[in-house]
């Protein structure tokens, strides 16, 4: 299974920071155009901050939408970072090594992108500051801790903090390794970014215990971040949609589904856009999609039971809620779209080995997950709205307006253009990892077979 | 290769020892077994008088069997559970497991008792249409014993299944019994080797059938749960919504089942003297497992209980009072400290991992701690009373065992280890061919000047 | 004399809303919009579903044509003991005061929206757009009342305003605030007396009366324990009982 392709630390090193030290032609092309969309995305934010949340399609009931649910999108998206690094390290696993870096950069920016949405979706963006920062200490008034609100912003500051610092120790060996190959204003930016880094026995001791440590330090944060996000929902009791005790696990591992989807998305996108091919191998997403099934499926069955303790209940706006989420024109459209690409395309795919060590195909499969996460959410957050509690007169209903999609592209493109400047200055594959990888592979001899075998240190009791 | 990586001389027992010395363990004779089995047998046929007395008392006071739907999910909930602890790991190519395999499937056989202890359970529960009424369950217009039916499919596939595996994993160590054993033994060794001899499809065929099992068993473990939760729990609880149940019900079943394997682990290597079998790399590694099982103990706890407390609706504080803070608030508190505190502040320290004894004791805590959850959940839902009301209006009193109560539960754990010493009976305790395969694909080294493992990973 | 903390404490402000006499003529919405300067309801706001009506009327059809019965509901903030909107809030901008009432601080608002999401009875209005009136208008806007901005949520306040004149008058007079003394603007407006306001605390006052009625009964809180301040008089139905009783 893991073909193995010797390279020398040369090759390794010139191939790995092809990105970093030569600018490949597309690179300026995709930047620009992103921006646009970027700036687009920021002058539609004025443009709402000037006239207000009118703008949206939300309305009474509905009070949240396709906003929120665009942030519930990258947090679980953000999921991938520590997924890969932390628990595939703890875990030993070998083949998480070559995305080891994109993942955990993907955290960073779909959390920096996640954080933004609840001030754009905010009435009076400008005075959010007050309930993220303790304020105005001469009122005596403190933000509400006994809001989820409050819990959202301290978990997903933690994991960001967390994060952040996870990248920087994960990165700080190829730091030393540019500054000894780049001169000027480069090289004094990586000298002071890799603080001193030299190589030596010490610092690798260091530098492996911080990760280790931080892996296991950042678990409990990964996972109370998205189940703090779900209790946004799950703690309200007046919404009978949300009022469910399954929300915190199930948003988890809906997050997992759809993070690990996304990682994949992109080591597709890298092995085409800077040609990584000896490093990203067919195997690594063979790996991931063996790792995505038993994710999906266990994702499945939670949505499964999900619904099946909402009907079991049996009561009336329970059942209304279930009628219009999966039943009227167009939710039901979206309810079996979901479906479809959330679980029944990619997960019975990723069964055939054909599906898994084609590139393309886990592209898209990749792709056709996250449409079915970003699905689910919506389908959570809006008929259950919709249908709050028996008053029919006042049930209402909900459609994103042009500001709101708009604000959906930004994020896309505002995470992609934040990815590829971090690929012009920073390598997106570990060229230590790659190389540590190369010294704990190794090989046994069984009979006349030669069976690759990984080596593991051990302390001797 | 590394060059810094040299070969370290292998202490490891090889095939021909290691056959010898397990084959002998499993005479009758041997050990002490014989009086232990008599000693079980005794016990067992207490735990007998205690079920005939609860079926005499009648199926119609739903309370009285609060206690005993305990004890059957509670062996549903360890024995049934602890195969699990060698499937998952083998499906993930984990190498350290293959000691622990046969300890962990061997206690598919402590199944038949939670079956014939599931059979009387089956007339206490109520049936879905009463008096024209029908009651809320995950069934809904279905017939009226359903739950019934489907508890017993469960119920009868996962010992069926457990059963197969065990059987399947053990073929080729039964050709070994039947090639090495004397008398009975042997005879019913033969048999069940099913003409093994060890050709390149049979063990391609062998390797198939262990993980289709397994993958099947695991399925039908969460599908167990899942409806024995649903039906002896969740639906006699009126109001009682509460969807992370069934998962939190299947996952703490999963940290008793290594708790179960742990002791298990534990006294087959002290009373077989199998030191140089079970090592203590599959106790660290079960018992980072059980740290990591604690944890989600309380995470799965917390996600339905902060869910209710902060909704605070009727039926939310009504399910709180019932289970957590109410007459029960003993049990929980004692569960919580037992599966949840203790092993996260003793596990969480290597030394204590990386032990025999450590992980042991906890091991004990935790399978206690795990007893009192499941009274605290089932005494209390079996005594709840308005089946058909919104939520429960009154929250049950405190039901304390009787006499034939306390019975079951002495005889329920007897009769259990002695399904599990009557299996040691005919199939080594440690699998002969894990191990050897082991010895096969790890071979110790020394890299630089420490020591290291090179694990091979085939397809 | 009474000392102003006696005075705080000794109030719990309640209404009383009895459904068998609503005609459902939206007297009280029309007396809300004026009192508490909420922004003109066009056709396209209630097209959008984000028209204000502290105050609505919820009217439901029984039966089929000729057959035909209208039961109308008014439904105001119901002033949760338990409200579910209150700990939700990130900034403390809606609060439970000392005199049972649900509060609502604008200034401190900052739009989250999460508290009309928390309440079951859909009372609660969120600002979308910055509110504009007709200049011929902007010399009725009653002075009392903060005129809500953009972005802010908003919800029926007892006419807190008017609740406080009383309590000020009744002090300045050196007396206890009288039964019926304090009336929001709904309850003046309702030419049949569904609707009736008062101290909780007052046992002799009517709504306290009313409280006691066995007809009354409080929304959603057999099920959701929010323990309102409103309290509905069931509809009795005459030819029902008619029939019921021969």
């Amino acid at each position: 299974m893991q073909q193995h392709r010797e390279l020398s630390e040369k090759q390794i090193n010139t191939q790995l920071l092809n990105g970093a030290l030569a600018t490949p032609g597309w690179w300026k092309f995709a930047v620009i155009g992103l921006a646009l969309i970027v700036l687009a995305g920021f002058a539609t934010f004025g443009f709402m901050v000037n006239s207000g949340i009118g703008l949206t399609g939300k309305s009474r009931p509905v009070f949240w939408g396709a906003l929120i649910t665009t942030f519930v999108f990258w947090v679980g998206i953000s999921h991938a970072g520590i997924m890969i690094s932390a628990i595939l390290r703890l875990t030993q696993a070998e083949w998480r090594r070559p995305v080891t870096r994109a993942a955990e950069l993907l955290t960073v920016f779909s959390l920096i992108t996640a954080l933004t949405f609840p001030i754009i979706h905010a009435g009076r963006p400008w005075r959010i500051i007050y309930w993220i920062i303790p304020y105005d200490f001469s009122r005596g008034i403190w933000p509400n801790v006994r809001s989820p609100l409050v819990w959202d912003p301290a978990a997903i500051g933690t994991y960001l903090t967390g994060s952040i610092l996870f990248l920087y120790v994960a990165l700080l060996p190829d730091l030393g390794n540019l500054r000894d190959r780049t001169i000027g204003w480069r090289n004094t930016l990586y000298s002071v970014l890799s603080l001193g880094w030299r190589g030596n026995s010490r610092q690798w001791r260091l530098q492996t215990t911080a990760g280790i440590l931080l892996s296991a330090l950042m678990l409990p944060i990964f996972v109370s971040v998205h189940s703090i996000v779900s209790w946004d929902f799950a703690v309200t009791s007046g919404v009978e949609g949300w009022h469910s005790t399954i929300f915190a696990p199930y948003f988890v591992i809906g997050a997992v589904h759809s993070g690990v989807a996304a990682v994949v998305t992109m080591m597709a996108l890298m092995r085409w856009l800077w040609k990584w091919d000896n490093f990203i191998r067919p195997e690594h997403f063979d790996a991931l999609a063996r790792l995505l099934i038993v994710v999906g499926t266990t994702w499945f069955a939670f949505t499964m039971i999900e619904i099946l303790y909402s009907l079991y209940s049996l009561e009336a706006q329970e059942l209304a809620f279930r009628d219009m989420q999966i039943f009227q024109w167009p939710w039901a459209l979206l309810f079996v779209i979901f479906l479809i690409t959330g679980f029944f395309i990619p997960v019975p795919a990723w069964f055939f080995k054909r599906v898994r060590n084609s590139i393309p195909l886990m592209f898209w499969t990749s792709i056709s997950v996250n449409i079915g996460m970003w699905l689910e959410r919506f389908l959570i957050i809006v008929p259950s709205l919709a249908r709050k509690q028996p008053f029919v007169y006042t049930w209402g209903s909900y459609h994103p307006s042009l500001v709101e999609i708009m604000m959906i592209l930004w994020s896309l493109a505002f995470v992609a253009m934040n990815m590829l400047l971090f690929a012009r200055f920073f390598p997106l594959v570990p060229l230590f990892e790659q190389k540590e990888s190369q010294v704990f592979s190794s090989k046994i001899k069984i009979g006349r077979a030669s069976v690759p075998a990984v080596l593991r240190e051990r302390e001797q009791e | 290769m590394a060059s810094n990586i040299t070969a370290a001389p292998d202490h490891r027992p090889t095939f021909r020892e290691a056959a010898a010395h397990l084959v002998a363990q499993g005479r009758t004779a041997a050990s002490g077994a014989r009086l232990w089995i008599l000693l079980l047998l005794a016990v067992t046929v207490v735990g007998v008088i205690g079920v005939v007395g609860r079926i005499a008392g009648g199926f119609e006071d739903r309370t009285a069997w609060g206690y005993y739907a305990a004890v059957v999910s509670f062996l549903l909930s360890t024995a049934a559970a602890a195969p699990m602890v060698s499937i998952a790991p083998t499906l993930a190519r984990a190498s350290w497991v293959r000691p622990v395999t046969r300890v962990s499937q061997l206690f598919a056989s402590v199944g038949v008792v939670t079956a014939l202890l599931y059979i009387p359970l089956m007339f206490a529960l109520p049936p879905l249409v009463e008096d024209g009424v029908r009651r809320r369950s995950i069934w809904f217009g279905s017939p009226p014993l359903t739950p019934h039916v489907w508890g017993s499919v469960a119920i009868l596939g996962l010992v069926f299944i457990g059963l197969a595996l065990l059987w399947a994993s053990s073929i080729p160590d039964l050709r070994t019994v039947a090639e090495t054993a004397t008398g009975m033994r042997r005879r019913i060794a033969r048999r069940l080797a099913m003409g093994f001899i060890g050709t390149d499809t049979q063990w391609k065929a062998l390797r198939m059938r262990i993980g289709v099992l397994g993958a099947f068993y695991f399925v039908f473990l969460v599908f167990t749960h899942l409806v024995f939760s649903a039906d002896f729990a969740v639906a006699l609880v009126a109001g009682w919504k509460d969807a992370i149940f069934p998962m939190f019900h299947a996952m703490t079943s999963l940290q008793s089942g290594l708790a179960s394997t742990i002791i298990a682990a534990f006294f087959i290597r002290k009373f077989g003297r199998l030191e140089r079998y079970l090592e203590l790399d599959q106790f660290w590694a079960m018992s980072k497992l059980m740290f990591a099982t604690s944890l989600l103990w309380f995470y799965f706890f917390f996600s339905a209980f902060i869910v209710f407390w902060y909704g605070r609706t009727a039926s939310d504080q009504a399910i709180i009072d019932t289970m957590v803070g109410g007459p029960y608030r003993w049990a929980f508190i004692a569960t919580f400290m037992m599966s949840f505190v203790i092993p996260l502040f003793t596990l969480m320290w290597n030394p204590v991992r990386h032990s025999i004894k450590g992980p042991t004791i906890i091991a004990s805590i935790i399978l206690a701690g795990m007893f009192l959850d499941r009274i605290r959940i089932y005494a209390a839902a079996w005594s709840a009373r308005g089946i058909n009301d919104k939520f429960i209006r009154e929250v049950p009193a405190t039901h304390w065992p009787d006499i034939f109560d306390v019975l079951v539960i002495v005889g329920a754990v007897g009769a259990a280890a002695l399904a599990f010493l009557l299996a040691t009976r005919l199939v080594p305790a440690v699998s002969l061919w894990e191990i050897q395969y082991m010895r096969l694909l790890t071979r110790p080294v020394r890299f630089g000047k420490g020591h290291a493992v090179i694990i091979a990973k085939p397809d | 004399m009474v000392s102003p903390a006696q005075d705080v404490a000794s109030h719990s402000w309640g209404m009383a809303v009895d459904i068998d006499r609503c005609i459902g003529c939206q007297a009280c919405v029309v007396a809300c919009q004026a009192e508490n300067n909420l922004p003109i309801n066009e056709e396209d706001h209630f097209h959008q579903a984000r028209a204000f009506e502290w105050i609505r009327v919820e009217r439901y059809w029984e039966g089929e044509f000729p057959n035909i019965k209208a039961h109308f509901i008014p439904i105001l903030c119901q002033h949760c003991e338990n409200a579910p909107c209150e700990p939700v809030c990130p900034v403390y901008a809606t609060y439970h005061n000392d005199q049972g009432m649900n509060v609502q601080v604008y200034n401190r608002c900052v739009g989250t929206r999460y508290c009309a999401n928390g309440c079951p009875y859909h009372v609660r209005f969120f600002n979308y757009w910055e509110p504009v009136w007709p200049e011929s208008l902007r010399n009725q806007l009653n002075p009392d009342v903060t005129v809500r901005s953009r972005g802010v949520m908003e919800k029926c306040s007892f006419c807190i305003q008017r609740i406080r004149r009383g309590r000020i008058d009744a002090r300045k007079e050196g007396r206890q605030v009288r039964d019926g003394e304090i009336q929001p603007a709904c309850v003046q407006a309702c030419p049949t007396n569904t609707l009736v306001f008062g101290d909780l605390n007052d046992p002799t006052s009517r709504v306290s009366k009313l409280r006691n009625d066995r007809r009354s009964y409080r929304l959603l809180n057999d099920t959701l324990r929010t323990e309102p301040n409103v309290y509905y008089l069931a509809r009795v139905d005459t030819t029902e009982a008619e029939a019921a009783h021969g």
